[in-house]
């Protein structure tokens, strides 16, 4: 319940982030109105538009493919947060192969993508789900690759185990490449700019998306911002030491607020490139994923190993 | 029955359930979809009989990827978009071949497993997966993993077009100025 | 093995436009897909088609303004500036050295808020969105002078046969000099947010490359074709309104791709910024409109508070004191004046290529044919060369980097 209740609220936060944050960027002010103080209650007022709209479903569509499909986008992103540990102690779930149900459980979401895009019998929705099925499975690789080497310098899979692990220095130290590996595939994972091909709406409409209208378009968004929440907290689990604080003055703030902090960081910087990069086009995302990424990313992991024997 | 077994029927009525449909679905990205189904309730059996780490192996693996190919090539290949069906002749040559894997299957399962006692369940850790996998089953491991890199080398060479030029692009290497193929002059 | 199959026979097909966020109002093109390449492309124009070409029949020569202004709409002052020329040959009359200098000031300006808008709309096709707001932001800033010059903000009729409608208000230079101080510093920081963006690079370097000879068959000027290393800017080669005593370069590259036509065009914005400050020097007092009353539109206009209006004075001097004041009004307002029998074809530089107006009079006070070479008509025939064998991403590039304006296509 507190997971589901944190799914709902937390994106909202991004989504009112992103826009006063892009807002403030490119010279502009962004909402000011609902809510009375600086459009704090954009969001809501967004929620309630949504829910509000006409609920439609094209007559050429699968009907009810096109219906599941935003569930099976969100749902592997409510699973994702059951494990992320915001605290010593505040976690749902410590499962001992943590890192590795949260990989396993976002390639889900894919199908998802595939699904609505197939089923809107559209054509630039099904060019859209094609572009983000091939960028996903691309991303996939470097992504759990740089968690690997992660996971073999933490010697566990746990995300708890990993947090505790960063109790003297965070990773990000010793493994800045994985990190910005990992925050690279993860904005592709994510199909954030400048990874935004699938969705890119000046080439195909809104991709997959097009054809989704009210609550079950809202579902897709809302997956888009919990999943940067989500893979923000992974991040910060991962390479930034999690509900550890830095070390003289980190016990005096609680670890859910460094967590937060840190996922809010994290966020803040993934719509900082949004306001700074264009959209690559597809090939050179591919070959940007096989040719560096990847290779980089196994690179790490070797040097990885051969560091930790050495210091065994 | 215990809550284990109980959860397993259900499980096993899903997975089944699906399976049939599937196989007699006339939409092949609704039978692909079925397949998903199928595949992730085999993973939840992984995860009823405590083997957590093959069940979510088995969700990034088969779900994750392989339908994801699948449906990716289906889709890439023009599968009929919306409520069109598709279908093949092959059914009886299917039906056979299904049978025959499921008859091999029950043999060597109660090959095995028929005489012995129940097996006792215990909760196997990652570790224990990790040691085993590396210490005691160290060569098969190397040998997939060989095995796994000559198919891959494999599909880069038939993948591979002849003119390796041709899919790359640059002002020098167009393809040459069309007057438009038949199908956008109409 | 020989002869494997290729494995997708297939096309798609599909509509891009004209609904589409990215084809520049109505533009469709149908392209030909294979997976995400381009076999072929169509472009289909003719959806903003609105016969301003005939309608000039209809009306009288200064009235042709007001059409011509709405076909090109993002650089309505090229299009009355064509006309008016074009007209002004036909009448063997030229403007006064005053209007002269506004002409050129105003159409430098709008150079440069057509390239922005261009910059601006790029951007957002390529996915920088940032640079889209910028843009609009200083556009914004000339559009303000626009309105105080003329009282609107596009479709402005203010250049009309003769010179221009109504003298500059008071102010106006200084705010063409604010905007002066301001944008280089503006235009150095869309710089270092673009030109050096690995990612801005990938996607507009060799994207949409067609070599200059090429360039030159289909017809294609402006931008497009400078960016192709030719030399050919109508405001050097065939000078009108004493452009040839202006001190400015030509931008050239010779890349001929989507990057090289950004940094024409951002070089043109620096160009335009040089030419306007070399107007507002010699911005001498003086008439704004020929002399001969049988010409000049007969009114003494101003912009207000509320628009545009007549003044007080001009409209007690025909109501009370002068009859024939009066008759002249009616008569000019009416029935317009009569242009010499002939035919002239007269072309200006517009920020897309040549502009040209074609005009043929029969010696009443209609035009007896009008036609207009748009730009992006022209220069629209080089996309089936610049997307066919590229990536749907590159379509858009491609096609942004024409900068069509449908209605200057469509007329």
């Amino acid at each position: 319940m507190i997971v589901l209740g944190f799914f709902l609220t937390a994106p909202m936060g991004i989504g009112y982030m992103e826009h006063k944050v892009l807002a403030h960027m490119q010279h502009r002010l962004g909402p000011m109105e609902a809510g009375g103080f600086h459009g704090w209650a954009q969001l809501v007022a967004d929620g309630v538009k949504f829910i509000q709209k006409e609920d439609i479903i094209p007559k050429a569509a699968d009907s009810w493919v096109f219906t599941l499909a935003p569930a099976v986008v969100m749902v592997p992103y409510i699973a994702i947060f059951a494990v992320i540990p915001f605290g010593r102690t505040l976690w749902a779930e410590n499962l001992d192969i943590g890192i590795f149900y949260v990989l396993a459980i976002t390639a889900i979401s894919v199908i998802g993508i595939l699904m609505a895009g197939w089923a809107s019998a559209n054509k630039f929705s099904l060019i859209g789900a094609l572009r983000a099925a091939a960028q996903l499975i691309a991303y996939e690789l470097p992504l759990i690759l740089a968690s690997v080497a992660v996971v073999m310098q933490a010697g566990t899979l746990s995300l708890v185990g990993i947090s505790e692990a960063q109790h003297h220095y965070w990773y990000i130290f010793t493994q800045p490449v994985g990190f910005f590996i990992f925050i690279v595939a993860s904005l592709a994972e994510l199909t954030r700019p400048p990874f935004d091909m699938p969705i890119a709406d000046s080439e195909i409409i809104f991709g997959a998306y097009t054809e989704y209208t009210g609550l079950k378009f809202a579902f897709f968004l809302l997956a888009e911002y919990g999943g940067i929440v989500a893979f923000s907290a992974i991040a910060s689990v991962l390479f930034l030491g999690g509900y550890q604080g830095i070390p003289v003055i980190g016990h005096l703030i609680p670890g859910f607020f460094w967590m937060s902090g840190k996922v809010g960081a994290l966020a803040f910087f993934i719509i900082w490139l949004r306001a700074t990069y264009p959209r690559l086009r597809e090939d050179q995302l591919q070959r940007f994923a096989w040719v560096a990424l990847i290779p980089l990313a196994l690179a790490d992991i070797m040097v990885t190993g051969v560091v930790k024997v050495l210091v065994k | 029955m215990s809550v284990q077994e109980i959860t397993f029927v259900i499980i096993a009525v899903i997975g089944g359930v699906s399976a049939v449909r599937m196989v007699t679905s006339r939409n092949v990205v609704h039978a692909a979809l079925y397949l998903v189904v199928t595949l992730a309730m085999v993973g939840a059996v992984y995860l009823v009989v405590a083997a957590e780490f093959l069940a979510w192996v088995q969700v990034l693996i088969y779900v994750g990827a392989i339908v994801v190919l699948l449906l990716f090539s289906l889709m890439l290949t023009k599968a009929p978009i919306g409520r069109d069906t598709l279908d093949n002749q092959q059914r009886g040559l299917a039906a056979l071949v299904g049978m025959g894997v499921l008859a091999g299957l029950a043999f060597l399962i109660q090959d095995s497993f028929g005489g012995s006692k129940p097996i006792t369940l215990h909760q196997a850790t990652t570790e224990q997966v990790g040691v085993t996998l590396f210490r005691g089953f160290v060569w098969p491991f190397e040998v997939v993993s060989v095995l796994l890199l000559a198919a891959l080398v494999g599909a880069v060479v038939i993948a591979r077009k002849d003119d390796p030029a041709g899919s790359r692009r640059g002002p020098d290497r167009r393809a040459p100025l069309r007057r438009g193929s038949e199908a956008t002059r109409r | 093995m020989a002869t494997i199959q290729p494995l997708r026979e297939e096309t798609m097909i599909i509509n891009m436009g004209p609904q589409h966020p990215s084809t520049h109002g109505v533009l469709r093109l149908v392209l030909e897909l294979d997976g995400e390449y381009v076999v072929s492309c169509r472009p289909v124009l003719g959806y903003l088609h609105t016969g301003i070409e005939k309608n000039t029949e209809y009306r009288t020569w200064q009235q042709g303004v007001t059409f011509v202004t709405r076909a090109d709409y993002l650089s309505p002052f090229f299009n009355e500036l064509g006309y008016c020329l074009a007209v002004e040959r036909l009448l063997g009359i030229e403007a006064p050295p005053r209007a002269q200098v506004i002409r050129v000031m105003t159409n430098e300006l709008t150079r440069i808020a057509s390239h922005l808008l261009w910059l601006a709309t790029t951007g957002l096709e390529l996915g920088a969105i940032s640079i889209m707001l910028y843009a609009w932001r200083e556009r914004e800033v000339i559009l303000r002078i626009f309105e105080m010059i003329t009282g609107l903000r596009m479709n402005h009729a203010y250049i009309r046969v003769g010179g221009v409608v109504m003298d500059l208000p008071e102010g106006a230079s200084e705010q063409v000099r604010d905007f002066l101080d301001v944008m280089p510093g503006r235009l150095h920081e869309y710089e270092e947010l673009l030109t050096g963006n690995p990612i801005w690079r990938q996607r507009t370097e060799g994207v949409g490359h067609v070599p200059g000879d090429e360039l030159v068959a289909l017809g294609v000027t402006g931008p497009m074709l400078r960016a192709a290393g030719i030399d050919w800017d109508l405001r050097k080669q065939l000078p009108y309104c004493g452009y040839e005593t202006y001190d400015f370069d030509v931008p050239l590259r010779t890349a001929g791709d989507c990057f090289a036509r950004y940094e024409v065009r951002i070089e043109e914005i620096r160009q335009s910024l040089r030419i306007v400050e070399q107007c507002l020097d010699r911005l001498e007092p003086g008439p704004v409109m020929v002399e001969d009353p049988k010409l000049r539109w007969p009114a003494e206009l101003s912009v207000g508070p509320d628009g545009i209006g007549n003044s007080e004075r001009y409209v007690r001097h025909i109501m009370e004191e002068s009859m024939e004041a009066l008759i002249n009004h009616f008569k000019i307002v009416t029935q317009g004046f009569q242009v010499p029998a002939g035919e002239v074809y007269q072309a200006v530089e517009s920020p897309r290529g040549e502009l040209g107006y074609y005009v043929v009079s029969n010696g009443g006070n209609r035009p007896y044919r009008m036609h207009i070479r748009g730009p992006s008509f022209v220069n629209l025939q080089a996309t089936p060369r610049m997307v066919e064998g590229g990536l749907v991403a590159d379509v858009v590039a491609s096609v942004a980097s024409i900068d069509p304006v449908m209605g200057d296509a469509d007329r």
